[in-house]
């Protein structure tokens, strides 16, 4: 498959986030700051890079009634490993994000690329595939982070321009849905979908 | 390679292998990071421990069950040159406006409060997480406060303490947390601090 | 408001338009405004009219260059909106806070969905739950009253009935020592206490729904199951223990639910089309009213009851339709 059409797709015409709406658990629960949201978004990018490469390396060696417990053991190790190395040498992100670390096992998202793409194409695509999914969902962690952390704290990857508290309603999960939706509704417009 | 048959064996083989490579893969990182992590959560609880004591050489700790609340509290004893110049007391409360919040109480032998820490809290941005140092001086209040003249109670509850706008329940569950440290304290030291230390 | 939903023919033609009814509802609101202004000063009149304005200028914006459809601010919807969002706040409210709610209820409350008819939620509401959360501080400082009042500045604040109680009562003290604290309830009655702009005045607005029913722009089953269900379900509490249930009474003259029974619940765009449907949406209010501002963490619960049971609507819709024109009931 053409690789610029699978990067393509990934970042904009499937957006995982926007498009896809997949992994909605930690796009609605972490992204109260763009910093969050950003790493957030890195850590499910190294998941997803990592597992797409594992599971098109074996996905003729693993047998077609097991796949899907194979897939999960890849990708829960990969996360165990982002959980640790995270507590271990990025603890203040590991307090931001901690308890959503573990549920990148059962984002959707994932398993959804392992199972609908790496598990059926040559470990080249399937890399790419990763990686473009995870940059469009770190983009969309990201710039919703972004947006709630504007509106509610008056400030942008920790730096105030505002003195004061912000609207707090897009600091806590209220907003979350908000600024999910307005988003969502901005970018389809942009890409011409509505 | 073309793909292999869903055979019992062929099944149970490759669970097993799977498995069993993810599971040597994790003990390694584990490995490596045990260390980092165990210091981190270390140097953070020292941390918090020397903020709320006058400056010490020596620490022992041990615990104590608070008259109330199923969880002991644990005591931080603070020596310097052999001799008691605080005790940093780690409690909590289940009473905030998100749960549980854990802060760390420093004392004064004779039962006044040297400062006061949050650990961990899940209030709300904004409001409640106004009991954070580095949000707002709130809890700054609480240097030199005594609570035996003192209650630690909020103003509007007949008490001493100001409130955080807004954030009431916040604020009344810190209070909480200090005094439970604070009654906690007061059951297990006399004259000699023989029960405490001993 | 009801008018553009389309329900089953046929449309039988009544001397009445959206225009009409928009201004029958604004003339009812007149007893509120007055008493509010008497209480509250300039600053009721300011926060009034930077709502009014600032949701007829949205609204526009919102229509003329985002939607490119018709302007249509002329039918007085969104000066309602703005009204009953004045009425919803404190009149010491900082005036960009009014004007962030304005677009707010505008922006996400009505043209998200379209506009005019199509909106789930009561736009006011969103607007005002919106700055409830966002800005819990300045939306919980409420001045007191002072007849006639031209200062500005330096008013004197105070906590609401209804947070004196649930404080007093959040603390162990028995309601008839709590009671002294408040003003008195015919003052309660009329409206002499804190509180939002609009609805401190229990027999104004009263007044104004009167004059609604009269004109035929609302009917009584919501208000009256509103209410009557809230002072039920108080009486049964109050009867239970009075010592940490204040007496119903209390609870109808106090807080926004005259406000919100009247003019919030019943907003024909957000609100059952049947008579069935109606009552008990009205039920449902009460009840969550009621459950919020006994048990709930905040101590006033009517808007976030309405807004809640607008979710219901269409269920209730569904649940209750209209009946077609000749058709026959059945029997059994």
């Amino acid at each position: 498959m053409n690789k610029i059409k699978i990067i393509k797709k990934g970042i904009i015409t499937d957006n995982p986030v926007f498009v896809l709406l997949l992994g909605l658990c930690p796009v609605l629960g972490v992204t109260t700051s763009a910093y969050n949201g950003f790493g957030m978004g890195l850590a499910t990018l190294f998941v997803l890079f990592m597992s797409n490469l594992v599971v098109s390396l074996i996905k003729n060696f693993i047998p077609n009634k097991v796949r899907i417990p194979s897939f999960i053991v890849v990708i829960a190790s990969f996360v165990t490993i982002v959980q640790l190395t995270m507590e271990a040498f990025l603890p203040d992100l590991f307090d931001a994000l901690g308890l959503f670390i573990p549920l990148i096992v059962v984002n959707c998202l994932v398993l959804g690329r392992s199972e609908a793409f790496a598990s059926k194409n040559d470990t080249f695509s399937a890399v790419t595939d990763g990686l473009a999914m995870g940059i469009g969902f770190t983009l969309a962690l990201t710039a919703l982070g972004g947006l709630r952390e504007i509106l509610g704290s008056y400030s942008l990857f920790g730096y105030s321009f505002i003195e004061g508290d912000g609207m707090l309603v897009f600091v806590l999960a209220p907003g979350a849905f908000i600024g999910l939706g307005y988003l969502t509704a901005i970018f389809l417009k942009l890409i011409g979908e509505r | 390679m073309a793909k292999r048959e869903s055979t019992f064996a062929n099944m149970v083989s490759t669970l097993l292998i799977v498995a069993g490579v993810a599971a040597f893969t994790l003990s390694m990182v584990y490995n490596v990071t045990k260390g980092p992590i165990e210091r981190g959560r270390y140097e953070r609880k020292q941390a918090a421990i020397s903020f709320v004591v006058p400056e010490f050489d020596q620490l022992k700790s041990k615990n104590f069950l608070p008259p109330e609340g199923r969880d002991s509290l644990e005591f931080n004893l603070a020596y310097k040159n052999g001799e008691l110049v605080g005790i940093a007391v780690q409690t909590y409360t289940n009473t905030g406006f998100s749960g549980y919040i854990s802060a760390m109480v420093g004392f004064y032998p004779d039962g006044t409060i040297y400062d006061v820490v949050h650990l961990e809290h899940a209030e709300t941005p904004g409001l409640g997480d106004k009991i954070e140092k580095d949000k707002s001086d709130w809890s700054d209040q609480f240097k030199d406060f005594d609570p035996s003249e003192k209650s630690l109670k909020l103003k509007q509850d007949q008490g001493d303490v100001d409130g955080i706008t807004a954030a009431t329940i916040t604020a009344r569950a810190y209070c909480d947390a200090i005094n439970r440290a604070y009654v906690t304290l007061t059951e297990n030291i006399d004259e000699s601090h023989f029960k405490l230390e001993e | 408001m009801s008018l553009l939903t389309v329900s089953g023919s046929p449309h039988v033609h009544a001397d009445e338009s959206v225009r009409k009814i928009m201004y029958g509802v604004l003339i009812s609101l007149v007893p509120a405004m007055l008493v509010s202004f008497y209480f509250f000063g300039l600053g009721a009149i300011i926060v009034t009219l930077t709502a009014v304005v600032s949701c007829v200028v949205f609204e526009f914006l919102i229509q003329k260059y985002l939607i490119k459809g018709p302007v249509t601010i002329c039918d007085g919807s969104a000066i309602i909106t703005g009204v009953l969002l004045a009425f919803n706040v404190p009149s010491n409210l900082p005036l960009w806070i009014v004007v962030v709610g304005s677009f707010v209820a505008i922006g996400m409350g009505k043209m998200t969905f379209g506009g005019l008819g199509k909106n789930p939620f009561n736009p006011a509401l969103v607007g005002r739950v919106f700055m409830m959360i966002s800005f819990p501080v300045q939306m919980t400082t409420w001045p007191k009253p002072i007849p006639l009042n031209t200062q500005l500045t330096d008013v004197v604040t105070g906590p609401t009935a209804l947070a004196v109680v649930k404080d007093g009562v959040g603390r162990g003290e028995k309601v008839s020592e709590l009671l002294p604290k408040v003003p008195e309830y015919m003052d309660l009655f009329i409206g002499n206490m804190g509180g939002s702009l609009g609805e401190i005045s229990a027999i104004a607005l009263i007044l104004g729904g009167l004059y609604m029913l009269v004109r035929k722009i609302i009917t009584w089953h919501i208000p009256v199951s509103y209410i009557g269900s809230v002072f039920i379900f108080t009486g049964i509490l109050w009867w239970v223990n009075p010592d940490i249930y204040v007496d119903p009474v209390f609870h109808l003259i106090t807080g926004g639910l005259m406000l919100g029974a009247i003019y919030m619940a019943t907003d024909m765009v957000t609100s059952p089309m049947t008579p069935k449907g109606m009552l008990i949406f009205g039920i449902g209010c009460g009840v969550l009213t009621v459950v919020i501002r006994v048990f709930g963490a905040y101590p006033e619960g009517v808007s976030f009851a309405i807004l809640i049971m607008n979710a219901f609507v269409p269920i209730i819709d569904r649940a209750f339709k209209p009946k077609r024109f000749g058709e026959e009931v059945k029997n059994g």
